[in-house]
């Protein structure tokens, strides 16, 4: 009788707490993470609002004070065509941050779809996607997005001005050959789901094969792709700034981060700040989302886990998220 | 195993044609490329007529459309003197039947393209034009080579003892201070980081020179073009062109780029593996045995730990003939990556298409190679 009842009181006086709740007081926590969050949160707010933020027309060119030193008026100097460099940055921002955002989502929405569809069915659907994906995956990767952006590059999309119209098209190329790395993970995760036994009770109540992809494949396997999300925020800023630093991205006089780097060679060494501040920004959007997995990553894991279970082993995870990092970032070399 | 080898081989045949087969196609959609300058032109004097046009085309072999254009580049056109007339493409400038042979092969059969398949992969259009492609790759695989291997060795040999010493000593000072350093690494764009490295230590204007008034290093080109200024580190050295104080020399700056970032991610990689290991229970057996602990690392963790480096070592192998594209462009080493740049900024196809197919080849062979290895070395995987 007392045993029950203190079971009782006991429940009754653990609050239940949501998972977002739990998620978001891990990650205040983290003093690192929430700095890197307000970085973040910096430049899109600077992207968001560039007309207000620069002081002058990023394409302004201005002869005068062309490779001027910072001062009060140009905070960060002006370029090589008399252009303000910090006005420059904050346009830059737009872009990269939009093909950012833009490219991760899709990727890691159809990673996940056709990665569920390709685990669950098994099966010739499963052979058909996962010999298609590593014939992708059979051709470097930094090559293969050069070569199309090479080819893609005279394409315009009608009705978008010039830097957007490119920009869809570097997307595009991006997520062509960005959606593989979720695919595998998430087939990975749901094949060793689909034997268990709540895919065959659901299988049992009469579910259709679409419904549990939906409500039991896709949510089971999403703290990876979270991951995935989070470091491609990195990755891909990384290298559509390495595409536009080749000649192959976003074409000037279009600012962005990777192509504001192209033609600095010249006067590095008395004008250095040309070539660091843009870099700079790459790097710290970069190593936020880093900071980002591997702090808050594993927190959102273990506040999710069953039995307090510390690491991401509990998850199935075919890989730790040190060997995700090591092997997202073996494509940009 | 046999059988398994057997399956793989033909499996690998058939990636390897399905991607020569997207390479190909896709380049021929690809706008641009040498007969598109000829038909620019602003008047009638100076544009070239519809059969001079066909007569560059036929002299490249473009006349023959993207199907037959993809078997003579895969397999030679030296056999295709057998294909009858009314199959031939008809040409859309001068809508007539060519054969599908190119003149030069007409005339002699030693001029004729092996194609691919055996090793020829074509002209050159505009990197070195007409200049075979198999020799303009050659000519610069050296240079890659010497960049890539000192680079993934010089990592190699660092990352290896830091990922052991880190996993080993979880959460120490040390551990967190590499943990910092791989963040920085990996979230450190590499042309950044070049440009920064060379702003710092290359040229006669860097501050290492002007400032500290230590000897600077070359800042691009593989070799010296003339003969080096007082200060420079080829100047002490007293390096002459070409020589191999010269290359070295050259090579020390984008060398530690690559390392530094090739360090971070395998260190890491090192570091998570170990830390696996270290959970197993062996490992748990042999501390309770009571063997010391430097023992247990040596002898009984260390060995399993190195078994998901085979992965990052056979895929170097790719890496090792591709080079790194993006460090070979700041630096200005001229290496394959580099040319690879080049040739697709100047639509020469050709040579583009070359580094892909090889590239492809060998990411398939690596693949192969990795999970063979694998069995070597972990006998509880089998393939059956």
């Amino acid at each position: 009788m007392a045993v029950a009842e203190l079971e009782r009181e006991s429940l009754g006086s653990v609050r239940e707490e949501s998972l977002s709740k739990i998620v978001f007081r891990r990650f205040i926590r983290h003093k690192l993470a929430v700095a890197g969050m307000f970085v973040v949160l910096v430049f899109v707010l600077a992207a968001l609002f560039a007309p207000v933020v620069a002081p002058f027309n990023p394409y302004k060119q201005n002869l005068g004070p062309a490779y001027g030193n910072p001062s009060a008026q140009h905070l960060l100097g002006t370029d090589e065509l008399g252009r303000d460099v910090f006005s420059r940055l904050v346009y830059a921002a737009r872009l990269s941050l939009f093909i950012t955002l833009i490219v991760n989502f899709t990727t890691e929405t159809t990673g996940t779809i056709v990665g569920a569809i390709s685990g669950y069915f098994f099966g010739w659907v499963d052979i058909v996607i996962q010999r298609f994906v590593e014939l992708l995956i059979s051709i470097p990767t930094l090559p293969l997005l050069l070569f199309f952006s090479a080819m893609l590059r005279g394409i315009t999309v009608p009705g978008l001005p010039d830097e957007w119209s490119q920009a869809i098209i570097i997307s595009g190329v991006l997520i062509a050959f960005g959606w593989t790395g979720s695919t595998r993970i998430v087939r990975g995760m749901v094949l060793s789901l689909r034997g268990q036994e709540f895919t065959q009770a659901s299988r049992a109540l009469g579910m259709n094969s679409f419904q549990i992809i939906i409500r039991h494949m896709i949510p089971n396997s999403l703290a990876p792709v979270i991951v995935g999300l989070t470091l491609g925020l990195g990755n891909v800023i990384v290298l559509e700034a390495a595409l536009s630093f080749l000649g192959f991205g976003i074409t000037p006089p279009v600012p962005t981060w990777g192509n504001m780097l192209q033609n600095v060679q010249e006067r590095m060494w008395q004008q250095p700040w040309l070539a660091f501040y843009p870099g700079l920004c790459i790097f710290l959007t970069c190593w936020h989302s880093i900071i980002l997995v591997t702090r808050c990553g594993m927190r959102l894991t273990r506040a999710s886990s069953v039995d307090g279970c510390p690491t991401w082993r509990c998850f199935r995870l075919p890989v730790a998220p040190d060997c995700l990092l090591g092997l997202w970032w073996r494509r940009r070399r | 195993m046999t059988n398994y080898l057997i399956r793989r081989f033909f499996q690998m045949a058939l990636v390897v044609l399905v991607a020569s087969m997207a390479i190909y196609f896709l380049l021929w959609l690809a706008p641009g490329g040498p007969l598109d300058e000829l038909k620019l032109g602003a008047d009638r004097r100076t544009r070239f007529s519809a059969t001079d046009i066909q007569r560059v085309a036929e002299y490249l072999g473009l006349h023959r459309g993207p199907v037959w254009g993809y078997l003579a580049w895969l397999t030679g056109e030296d056999w295709m003197d057998i294909v009858p007339e009314n199959l031939w493409p008809v040409s859309d400038l001068t809508h007539e039947r060519a054969p599908l042979q190119r003149p030069i092969c007409r005339e002699n059969k030693a001029n004729c393209g092996r194609g691919v398949l055996r090793g020829d992969f074509g002209l050159s259009w505009y990197v070195a034009r007409g200049a075979p492609v198999g020799e303009v790759l050659l000519s610069r695989l050296r240079n890659t080579l010497i960049l890539m291997t000192s680079a993934t060795l010089l990592s190699l040999v660092i990352a290896v003892p830091v990922g052991i010493f880190s996993a080993v000593h979880q959460y120490s000072r040390l551990d967190y201070l590499f943990t910092t350093f791989t963040f920085i690494g990996t979230a450190m764009p590499v042309f950044w980081f070049g440009l920064m490295v060379i702003i710092l230590f290359g040229g006669n204007q860097s501050p290492i020179y002007k400032i500290f008034n230590l000897p600077y290093l070359p800042t691009g080109n593989v070799t010296l073009v003339r003969s080096p200024l007082a200060g420079s580190v080829l100047n002490i050295l007293n390096a002459k062109p070409g020589s191999w104080i010269d290359i070295a020399v050259h090579a020390i700056m984008p060398t530690i780029v690559l390392s530094l970032l090739y360090m971070a991610g395998w260190s890491r990689y090192m570091r998570s593996s170990m830390l696996e290991v270290l959970r197993q229970d062996y490992v748990r057996t042999a501390r309770a045995k009571g063997l010391i602990e430097r023992l247990v690392i040596a002898k009984h963790a260390l060995r399993n730990s190195l078994i998901p480096l085979i992965t990052i070592v056979v895929f170097q192998l790719p890496g090792i003939f591709g080079g790194a594209t993006i460090t070979e462009t700041v630096f200005n080493w001229a290496g394959m990556g580099y040319l690879y740049v080049y040739a697709l900024g100047a639509n020469d196809y050709p040579v583009a298409m070359a580094f892909l197919f090889i590239s492809a080849v060998l990411v398939v062979i690596a693949t192969l190679l990795g999970d063979i290895l694998y069995t070597i070395v972990d006998p509880r995987i089998r393939f059956s």
